[in-house]
């Protein structure tokens, strides 16, 4: 039980950072293969606080979102104005650069050997009630006007361009609302596992991510958040195949692609009326095949 | 001071002169038609006073402000609306959403109403849904609200095209090539649909187009364009019997 609970928990912090990762890349179609950096910014930033300056959980939390907007800022403002393919390079050596300096400043953060004694304060409540109020804001963001112009910016800039949409802007807010997210996600691990180390926060981390969301559905919150479920547990589930993990990722990708581009959800999104009428579809469909 | 007024502009690709010396003025409810053959630098026109390119020479000013090197986004929002040759309707977003996309940089509500359901935002999306059906209305697409843009005709593609750009409040509306891939039919109600919304809202209309039934009897200017260079402006009538622009078209008698 105790074992499920703690897979369960993981799950459930990969899907916060999956719903960040879903703004940036399902929602404005920015790729980031550094979004994983700023995970460890919100786990490291969070972790010293608390651990070196005895600062209290929920507003180590909250200042280490801060700092990690700050830092995405800083990275965001010249990128946002760059063509979408380079956007992905840039934020793969942003990440890169970051867990270079955090393997160096061995002093403040532990360097190769880790950051250790993070008190552990989430529990599996906590990481269910974050994962709720990720996937609410999400939703909320994309049927606002800003994930209207996001998507409007990800299907075609010029054109977005020519209604007035002030298109580096929204992929600026999109970008930090996106680290914010990740970031806290951050938060969250450290103090589940109360260790964190460089290493886990590389590209690899960044373009599990991507593909959890492609898996899923890129125009579908409903399918990212399942593809994370998916994808984050099954590896649990199946330690005995975790060494062919990637080779599984990269077998599911090329059929996806292949098979069903949009992800399994495609634009559909779980809500009480696509239930009814998923519903009603159902049972035409069977009244139809009872008469015949 | 005329309402739209473009000043000798230029525009060069490399060595590809694609505008040399363009001037116009519009002055509200008027239509001016551009033509020319393909290649002949229209679109070019239209992509430099909306803001895609920067001219090389020359200025445009809308409603007595310099708007030659503002940031496209920024001259829609002075009133400029435009549609496109090749129909750039937001894939992913239902008609009414595509119509919306052009009201949200008016939208006035924040970040915070972005997150949660304010009830701010709610007032707000409401103001918007209110002004985009009725230009929808206005086209007479009210019946597709839901539909996905992808999955109506191409007349209909049209027509939202330009209820998104009226949703601009433009002062000029740039139409470019509004009726290429029409059928004679929806030409017809292209026009009158143009003609309409010309009295009822009484912009300056500039007009891009290949279908001369249409351009002749609509506009109440014709610039016609050959290879970047003004060949010829006028009424319908006096363009229509210029010996320069039948050659352009027509070729030259041996």
């Amino acid at each position: 039980m105790a074992l499920y609970l703690s897979i369960f928990t993981q799950i459930l912090i990969t899907i916060v950072a999956v719903s960040g990762v879903y703004v940036l890349t399902g929602l404005t179609g920015m790729f980031s293969l550094g979004q994983a950096a700023f995970m460890a910014v919100g786990s490291y930033a969070s972790g010293i606080l608390v651990v070196k300056l005895g600062v209290p959980f929920p507003l180590a939390c909250v200042l280490a979102v801060i700092i990690a907007v700050a830092i995405g800022y800083v990275v965001g403002f010249p990128t946002v104005r760059l063509r979408r393919d380079y956007i992905s390079l840039v934020t793969l050596g942003f990440g890169e650069a970051i867990t270079a300096l955090l393997n160096r400043a061995t002093k403040l953060t532990g360097g190769a050997s880790g950051f250790i004694g993070i008190p552990k304060k989430t529990t599996f409540l906590m990481a269910l009630l974050s994962a709720i109020a990720a996937i609410a804001l999400v939703s909320w963001f994309k049927t606002s006007k800003y994930g209207r112009q996001c998507i409007a910016v990800r299907s075609d800039e010029l054109a977005a361009k020519a209604m007035g949409i002030n298109v580096p802007k929204v992929k600026m807010t999109a970008f930090l609302f996106s680290v914010a997210v990740t970031a806290f996600s951050g938060c969250l691990y450290a103090f589940y596992i109360t260790y964190v180390d460089p290493t886990i926060f590389g590209w690899k981390k960044s373009a599990d991510w991507v593909i959890m969301v492609f898996f899923g559905g890129v125009n579908s919150l409903t399918g990212s958040v399942a593809g994370a479920f998916i994808l984050s547990g099954l590896p649990e589930l199946l330690r005995s195949l975790d060494q062919y993990r990637s080779i599984i990722y990269a077998i599911l990708v090329l059929l996806i692609i292949n098979f069903k581009p949009s992800g399994i959800f495609g634009e559909w999104e779980l809500t009480f009326g696509n239930l009814k009428k998923l519903g009603s579809r159902r049972s035409r469909k069977a009244l139809k095949e009872g008469k015949n | 001071m005329a309402l739209l007024e473009v000043k000798n502009i230029h525009k060069s690709f490399g060595g590809v002169k694609a505008i040399q010396d363009f001037s116009l003025e519009a002055n509200p409810g008027e239509i001016h038609g551009i033509i020319g053959p393909n290649g002949a630098g229209k679109t070019t026109i239209f992509n430099v006073i909306s803001g895609v390119y920067a001219a090389d020479q020359g200025s445009v000013t809308l409603d007595s402000k310099n708007i030659t090197k503002m940031e496209q986004h920024m001259i829609t929002r002075e009133g400029m609306g435009r549609t496109f040759q090749n129909i750039r309707l937001f894939k992913g977003l239902n008609v009414l959403e595509n119509v919306l996309c052009a009201f949200d940089p008016q939208s006035k509500y924040s970040i915070v109403g972005g997150l949660l359901p304010t009830p701010k935002r709610r007032s707000e999306e409401k103001r918007g849904r209110e002004i985009c059906e009725h230009f929808l209305e206005m086209v007479g697409m009210t019946a597709f609200l839901n539909e996905r843009p992808e999955n109506l005709a191409y007349g209909m593609q049209r027509r939202v095209e330009i209820a998104r750009a009226l949703t601009c409040n433009p002062k000029v509306l740039l139409l470019d090539e509004p009726a290429a891939g029409l059928n004679p039919t929806e030409v017809a109600e292209l026009t009158e649909l143009i003609q309409r919304l010309s009295k009822e809202i009484g912009f300056a209309i500039l007009l891009i187009e290949h279908r001369l039934e249409l351009v002749m009897s609509i506009s109440h200017q014709i610039h016609v364009q050959n290879f970047g260079k003004t060949i010829a402006v006028g009424t319908p009538a006096e363009v229509q019997h210029n010996p320069e622009v039948i050659e352009a078209y027509l070729g030259k008698e041996e």
